[in-house]
């Protein structure tokens, strides 16, 4: 073997200088995926900006009173003249969105769970699809479907036996003011509005949550299954606390969902601008509110109460996914 | 012209094992149409520990996956022949596959811890079957874990999370789950491939001293740890049982030529 002299290297080898064949276009990449980015933080931050300058004269003028009270007067000939109490509105947003969850989630984790532990395999692709399919209906379907269909069947089969129940004494109160109200038995109301969003929001959180359920690895279920474990007890002690925290977050998502959810509630809240009086009484959302009079807004403190009111709604959907962080944070340390 | 299917021909060398504990007859494993098993006797002798090894795909995961039918969990595998747990056949339609996997526990690759802490980790089987006192389930969980030698890192931190343990704590307590419903036979399949040496050592005394009442099938691709842990070892190739003997023997003076090219490194 003989060495080479000093100076010369083997042709091609020392001077190679390695450089990948997108080494140009990587600097562009970062520039483009941060300036994505940053459009998404500018917009968050114009929306805001713009819904609290454009609600200021209704804040300014009636200060708390505009979360507290329940007065909402849009007349200017009435006495006392226009004003704005945002607490029906907000409080109605709240309800209906929690009562539409506590129907929905039940019924969500069944079927996630019948899709991956149960079902027949020939069926798990149909009844799949399904679901992402009514997952993607638009909200207005939902809305006449609610109003043409659910409306006079809920007045027939549920609200009318109801109205014409007489409570035993004991709890009457509770039964006359909390559930009652002043309902009237033609299907629209509170508890339709939370139905109608609750089979809404049921497609989207079955969705989510049965992609969750498919995640978790093989070997851990059949490590349950492996100490004789039932597929309920897989389910239970398994599967959900394995995906709890990605879990809630799709709560979150389906909650954030339903609290501004614009058509379908106001095809079937009822649309009266008070506190709610009960579980079956009319009432109204901040998203339906806002719909509803938009049009009729003539006044400029109109305008801008109800651009407050969608600062409101912006502030609590903004509240509940911080909620959210702070219990998935919270489950983290644990 | 007729076409002649090639039969397949190979030597092999079982013996067989009076009183198993846990048998197979003729056993063969089909995931959908694929065959995996042909024709498995082979039996598990009670109260100790047997190795089953062959180069990867020679269908020995896929033996040890029926021996506690996990493999039903999904639909298109089925199993054909007998399996035999104290002379009852578990591939019985009405077999209870809870109470068998109660039975006949097993412990995979990767550990698979629960998320829930220590403790409960370790009671969870137990509560699935039992209805212990806490007192009694205290013991039980603290007995589980020195078995797996696990206790004395443990013991401060029992209701931490499982997930928190290192790779080769969090196998012993996945060993620690399974043997703390009491099993009759644990199934092991290459339960040390993920740890580091020392935890290996560590597992390697588990599985020897839980053979005193337990009866021990272990999958493993490193021939040292099957000569040191188990008392019989069988080889496989192309799922078939080629040989079958007390590990001394098998490792000494292999009868089969594929065991013996296996074993001495020159194909696998």
């Amino acid at each position: 073997m003989t060495a080479l002299p000093a100076d010369q290297t083997p042709k091609g080898f020392a001077k190679r200088v390695l450089r990948p064949r997108g080494a140009t276009f990587d600097p562009i990449f970062g520039f483009l995926c941060g300036a994505a980015a940053t459009l998404l933080l500018a917009a968050l931050t114009g929306v805001m900006i713009s819904l609290a300058i454009g609600g200021w004269p209704a804040f300014a003028k009636f200060g708390p009173a505009f979360i507290t009270s329940t007065r909402w007067n849009p007349s200017p000939d009435v006495v006392g003249g226009e004003f704005y109490g945002g607490a029906g509105p907000i409080v109605g947003t709240l309800i209906t969105a929690f009562v539409s969850l506590i129907l929905s989630l039940p019924i969500a984790i069944g079927v996630a769970v019948f899709l991956t532990e149960f079902c027949p395999r020939i069926l798990r692709r149909p009844i799949g699809i399904a679901v992402e399919l009514l997952a993607g209906v638009p909200s207005i379907v939902y809305g006449m479907w609610g109003l043409f269909v659910f409306a006079p069947l809920f007045a027939q089969l549920v609200e009318t036996p109801v109205a014409s129940w007489t409570p035993p004494p004991f709890m009457a109160d509770f039964w006359n003011n909390i559930i009652i109200g002043d309902m009237v038995p033609n299907g629209s109301g509170i508890l339709s509005a939370s139905i109608i969003l609750a089979i809404m929001i049921l497609p989207f959180m079955a969705a989510t949550l049965r992609e969750l359920f498919l995640t978790v690895p093989a070997k851990v279920r059949e490590s349950a299954y492996g100490v004789g474990c039932t597929p309920l007890e897989v389910v239970m002690s398994v599967t959900l606390p394995y995906v709890r925290r990605s879990a809630i977050g799709a709560v979150m998502l389906g909650l954030g969902r339903a609290l501004g959810e614009t058509m379908a509630v106001t095809f079937i809240i009822g649309n009266a601008h008070i506190f709610p009086k009960g579980v079956f009484a009319g009432g109204s959302t901040i998203a339906s509110t806002i719909a509803n009079e938009f049009a009729e807004a003539t006044t400029p403190l109109h305008t801008a109460a109800l651009i407050a009111l969608g600062f409101v709604l912006f502030i609590i959907t903004f509240v509940v996914l911080a909620i959210a962080r702070a219990l998935l944070g919270a489950q983290r340390q644990a | 012209m007729t076409v002649v299917e090639p039969v397949e021909t190979y030597e092999y060398f079982t013996e067989d094992v009076p009183n198993a504990k846990l048998e197979t007859k003729k056993l063969d494993f089909f995931y959908g149409k694929n065959k995996a098993l042909y024709g498995i006797d082979i039996g598990f002798k009670r109260n100790a520990v047997t190795a089953l090894m062959g180069p990867s795909g020679c269908g020995k995961s896929t033996l040890l996956r029926a021996l506690n039918r996990i493999y039903a969990l999904y639909p298109g595998q089925h199993a054909e022949g007998e399996i035999l747990l104290d002379g009852e056949n578990i591939l019985d339609r009405n077999q209870d596959l809870g109470a068998l996997r109660a039975k006949v526990g097993m412990v995979f690759q990767q550990p698979t811890p629960f998320p829930m802490s220590i403790y409960d980790n370790v009671a969870f089987g137990v509560r699935l079957y039992e209805k212990l006192s806490k007192a009694d389930l205290d013991n039980r969980v603290e007995e589980s874990l020195r078995r797996s030698a696990l206790w004395t890192e443990v013991k401060d931190k029992l209701q931490t999370s499982g997930l928190g343990l290192s790779g080769g704590q969090q196998q012993r307590l996945c060993v620690a789950r399974g043997v703390a419903v009491r099993p009759e036979v644990l199934l092991l399949d290459e339960p040390a491939s993920a740890l580091d040496p020392i935890s290996t050592a560590k597992l390697e005394e588990t599985i020897v001293e839980l053979k005193a009442d337990i009866t021990i099938v272990i999958v493993t691709h490193n021939l040292q740890q099957a000569a040191r842990v188990s008392d019989n070892a069988a080889f496989m190739y192309l799922g078939r049982l080629i040989e079958f003997a007390k590990t001394d023997r098998l490792f000494d003076n292999p009868k089969a030529r594929r065991t013996a090219d296996y074993i001495t490194g020159r194909f696998g």
